[in-house]
């Protein structure tokens, strides 16, 4: 519970001062409990917003799993769905998300933001097992040598997203909507069994003779 | 086109590289076509027709909207477009590859912030229609049958931009220049507008059922305003099926003629006695169905023309059995209707004129006998050579500038669609009844 708090009190203060605070003693001093408290539950402030951000992508799957069309949806349809709920809880948080997103975008380009890297983990699990179920329905192509890759691939592309919705001045962020449709659709035809998948066989088919 | 809807162009950039890719195969195909009458292989121009058609059905679909609404309004004048063009733009008014799962869930959460599954007590995930700027699912509440119609994200936003994409392919085709179209454009645009805004239509049609409610063999939905939103709206699920597979279960004369006359009915009454029409008569918009010995079902008032009394004045003036008699009366009118200029040369004055005598005298027909037999083949045929010969008259191909108040556009679609529908019922219509209707207000 005293974990929770803490991280209330963060996200309060990253809200109305637009930083973090300058020290863990000013933040536990504002919430009235020790400092040692603090280090019990997270070793620096950036844990902190690495959790926020967890957080924000288990209750997106979560959300999105509750629907009941769920289970009748394709891993593409998930992956959808993923996203725009998603899209739902940031901009509930909009302000710490810009914020956060914003700052640390603006450090790597193209990199992942340490603050990213504990929903870079939960996501990629979740990625593999939407392309697992893809392999067993046939909506994805089984590439042995490649597909290992994917998550990663796939990782590029929420990247893109959240990039994109950073930077979305459209009304109700239309624009991240259609950006998500777009690339979901563009990865899933990637991955599914295409033009490459018989250039392919066909080179090794040549080959072996 | 039962896949999933795969892509959205949303940008007006997007959409531009669209229509680009279009040219381009368009251009190709004449290249096609060309090549193989080179080689002395036999290309008519209806394979070249026939493919083009499909390349634009193609780009159209896949834009949505606004496009895909000229496109239904352009298929409505099949005289106008080779056939090849007519029947890809035909499938347009039935089916466009339905949005994706997630993104309806998604267009519930914004508008009620919660998902139509918690909503509704049953919502099919699956779009049982496309309705060119949204879809329609299915869906049940209170065990009532309803039909939630779902608008297409960004589309109010991108007709202007969507026009302006479409005008200089129009103006091609048609060999027209902007400052000609211009009022034309704006009438069409302002109405697309309307039709973007579902709160309008929602009371647009509880109006036109609580005005029409005593006219025979006419159903209406009933409206959910509790469940609607500006880019949702949820009305009652009608029974009946559509033209094409209602024709298919051979339904009798009897009930055909009755299906016919409470269209008239409808249209007639809506233009004498409410002064706006519903202008969108293409066979998607009614359900019918041998309920009563036929009952027609009416859905969908976004595009609702409403007529000014003055031109009203000059369209039931123009239909009129006196006119015909005394063709100083016709030129009048069609002065009036900014047909006929001053400026115009004595032989272009008489070219108009003699051609104008001859549509009117045919389209206006039916409004000038006290029953009409809609499915007499020879009426049918006479529409469509009429058609042919306007489109070969070479001295009226000269004359490509469109002409005519602005308000006529939507009520020519009216009635060209009206008569399409009663021709294609084969309908005996008692038509001279329009006074009668009115009274009966």
């Amino acid at each position: 519970m005293e974990k929770d708090r803490i991280k209330q009190a963060y996200l309060d203060f990253v809200l109305n001062e637009g930083h973090p605070p300058q020290s863990v003693f000013k933040l536990t001093q504002q919430l009235g409990i020790a400092e040692q408290e603090f280090y019990t539950h997270y070793p620096n402030f950036e844990a902190i917003d690495r959790e926020l951000w967890a957080d924000f992508g288990h209750r997106a799957r979560t959300a999105a799993a509750s629907e009941p069309v769920w289970e009748g949806y394709s891993s593409r349809e998930k992956l959808l769905a993923f996203y725009y709920t998603l899209l739902e809880i940031l901009k509930q948080n909009r302000s710490y998300a810009l914020m956060s997103l914003r700052r640390s975008l603006k450090k790597m380009p193209g990199l992942t933001p340490r603050v990213l890297d504990d929903f870079r983990q939960d996501f990629e699990i979740f990625v593999s097992d939407l392309l697992a179920a893809g392999r067993v329905s046939g909506e994805i192509a089984n590439r042995p040598l490649v597909q290992d890759g994917y998550p990663r691939f796939f990782w590029q592309q929420a990247l893109f997203v959240l990039g994109f919705f950073a930077k979305d001045d459209t009304v109700n962020f239309e624009r991240t909507d259609a950006a998500v449709e777009k690339a979901v659709t563009l990865s899933f035809d990637l991955v599914g069994r295409n033009t490459l998948d018989s250039a392919f066989d066909f080179v090794r088919f040549l080959a072996r003779r | 086109m039962d896949e999933p809807q795969t892509s959205l162009p949303t940008t007006k950039v997007a959409r531009a590289a669209r229509f680009a890719k279009t040219g381009l195969s368009v251009g190709a195909n004449y290249v096609k076509h060309y090549a193989k009458r080179a080689v002395g292989a036999d290309s008519t121009t209806d394979d070249l027709h026939a493919a083009n058609a499909a390349e634009l059905y193609g780009a159209l679909s896949e834009m949505k909207g606004s496009v895909l609404k000229v496109a239904q309004m352009m298929a409505m004048e099949k005289n106008l477009l080779p056939t090849a063009y007519a029947d890809q733009f035909a499938k347009a008014q039935y089916q466009t590859p339905p949005l994706s799962g997630p993104l309806v869930v998604k267009a519930f959460r914004d508008a009620f912030g919660q998902s139509p599954y918690t909503l509704y007590e049953e919502f099919e995930p699956e779009a049982r229609q496309a309705a060119s700027i949204g879809q329609v699912h299915r869906a049940k509440k209170d065990g009532r049958q309803l039909a939630v119609k779902v608008q297409y994200p960004g589309v109010a936003a991108s007709i202007k931009s969507d026009i302006n994409l479409v005008k200089p392919i129009a103006l091609r085709v048609m060999g027209l220049s902007e400052s000609q179209v211009r009022p034309y454009l704006e009438e069409v645009e302002a109405r697309l507008l309307e039709e973007t805004d579902y709160a309008l239509e929602l009371r647009r049609g509880q109006e036109m059922a609580a005005s029409c409610a005593h006219l025979p063999h006419l159903q209406f939905p009933a409206y959910y305003p509790e469940l609607s939103r500006v880019r949702i709206l949820t009305m009652d699920w009608l029974p009946g099926q559509h033209m094409k597979e209602f024709l298919a279960t051979k339904p009798s004369h009897e009930v055909r003629n009755q299906l016919g006359q409470a269209l008239w009915d409808f249209y007639q009454f809506q233009l004498n006695a409410l002064h706006q029409v519903h202008a969108d008569p293409h066979p998607g918009n009614f359900l019918l169905s041998t309920d009563n010995g036929g009952t027609v079902g009416v859905l969908d008032f976004g595009c609702v023309k409403e007529v000014p009394i003055d031109v009203y004045t000059l369209f039931t003036a123009l239909l009129a059995p006196e006119t015909f008699a005394d063709e100083s009366i016709l030129e009048g009118l069609l002065a009036e209707a900014g047909v006929l200029r001053p400026t115009d040369p004595a032989a272009l004055r008489a070219l108009y004129l003699r051609t104008l005598r001859v549509s009117l005298e045919l389209v206006g027909r039916p409004f000038r006998q006290a029953i009409f037999d809609f499915g007499d083949p020879t009426y049918v045929q006479s529409l469509y050579a009429l058609g042919d010969d306007l489109m070969a008259d070479p001295d009226l191909k000269k004359q490509r500038e469109p002409r005519g108040s602005a308000h006529f556009i939507y009520l020519n679609r009216t009635y060209v669609g009206l008569f399409a529908l009663l021709t294609e019922l084969g309908a005996v219509v008692a038509t001279n009844v329009t006074a009668a209707v009115a009274e009966a207000r």
